[in-house]
């Protein structure tokens, strides 16, 4: 028998729960309620996505307004210092196990906007990221090929980006702190998140 | 219009010039409700230029001092502020000013134009006049840095802190040197000998 972690977290290995692991794993994959943070064009591409042409509730996939019970986070489009911001403290108050699928070029390298002073160039320096579509914008042909992709991912076990961000969080809250300059959390989080 | 017909105004032009300068410097305004409208405001506030550019498009320079005057009179035809805009001249050391005007009761939209040196920035705010332009300062204040006295709410608006220090539309604003400092030089597209050019 393996040894258990104690680190404070729910631990999905389990022995107990090895058993049902490929239920919960096909579970997971046909029930994804998507997190939006569309911001500039990718928002544009939802509602295709949404409705009869490419209809994505035939996956199980449902948007959902709340982090809490969210699965996949999506985020299209650029990413400023500010809105990074609100999409840390979002992914963070989503629960495990998380999924982040990102559109667009903008996230992945800054897109068009790589030389402008305030977006953020590579989004996974900040938030572990599964799946990134490249394009500009991509098709919903082409955002419906990475759900998929997550699909499949999250079936092989390979979709692993939350265990990542806790494995190497002084890593990702050390580029945190390097953008937004230490102590942001309490700073500026605080005023939108009372209880942080 | 005929592709003929262009140098032949020029040369008139020419003629004319050493002859008649102050015609050349007036030119006539179109009898049209734009020509109306211009020569009727130019009327009251002599010190403003004024010309008609197409239908429903005017435009006027106004000296910096008198800008406040010149709205006010404006006001009373021209009931909508649509936006103030800056323009940088960096080589003439000139910001550029354009206060866009719309008439509602003659659909007419006008540009006034005025210039004030680029240091030490500073206009009367026309809040008392258009109360909308409380924003479009704001946003002036903070993307070139200049100073409208009267507006009380003149501080950080949109941009995060590190950047509203820097005025960032300014054109003497050093962008990818910016952008380096801030999110790291570990790209590509940065490489200054294109050996991994991306673009």
């Amino acid at each position: 028998m393996s040894e258990r972690k104690n680190d404070g977290f729910i631990n999905y290995e389990l022995q107990e729960f090895k058993l049902f692991e490929p239920l919960f794993k096909w579970a997971r994959k046909k029930s994804l309620w998507i997190v939006a943070f569309c911001t500039g064009c990718g928002g544009i591409e939802m509602p295709p996505l949404a409705t009869a042409r490419y209809d994505f509730e035939r996956f199980g996939i449902m948007p959902n307004p709340a982090p809490r019970m969210g699965d996949l986070f999506l985020i299209t489009g650029y990413v400023t210092p500010k809105t990074l911001k609100r999409i840390i403290i979002t992914y963070e108050m989503m629960q495990d196990p998380k999924y982040v699928m990102i559109h667009g070029s903008c996230p992945i390298n800054g897109g068009v906007y790589w030389d402008s002073y305030n977006v953020v160039k590579q989004l996974d320096k900040y938030l572990p990221v599964d799946v990134a579509i490249a394009g500009c914008m991509p098709r919903a042909e082409a955002v419906m090929d990475g759900i998929m992709e997550i699909m499949r991912k999250i079936e092989d076990g390979t979709a692993d980006g939350w265990k990542r961000y806790r494995e190497n969080y002084e890593y990702y809250r050390k580029n945190q702190d390097e953008l937004f300059g230490e102590g942001w959390r309490e700073k500026d989080a605080r005023r939108w998140l009372a209880w942080i | 219009m005929d592709m003929n017909e262009k140098p032949k105004v020029e040369e008139k032009v020419e003629e004319q010039k050493p002859q008649e300068v102050p015609e050349v410097e007036a030119p006539k305004l179109p009898d049209t409700k734009e020509g109306k409208l211009v020569a009727e405001l130019l009327e009251k506030a002599p010190y403003a230029e004024g010309n008609v550019r197409r239908e429903r498009r005017v435009e006027f320079k106004v000296p910096a001092d008198r800008i406040k005057e010149f709205l006010e009179l404006a006001s009373e035809k021209f009931e909508m502020l649509i936006q103030i805009s800056v323009v940088d001249w960096l080589k003439e050391g000139e910001f550029e000013l354009v206060y866009q005007l719309w008439s509602v009761s003659e659909s007419v939209h006008a540009f006034v134009r005025t210039r004030i040196p680029r240091e030490n920035a500073k206009m009367p705010t026309v809040m008392d006049i258009w109360p909308v332009a409380e924003t479009y300062e704001r946003e002036a204040h903070e993307f070139f840095g200049i100073v409208f006295e009267g507006n009380p709410r003149l501080g950080p608006f949109i941009l995060e802190p590190r950047e509203h220090e820097k005025h960032p539309l300014r054109k003497d604003f050093n962008m990818i040197g910016y952008v380096k400092t801030i999110y790291g030089e570990d790209f590509d597209r940065y490489d200054e000998s294109k050996t991994n050019y991306v673009i």
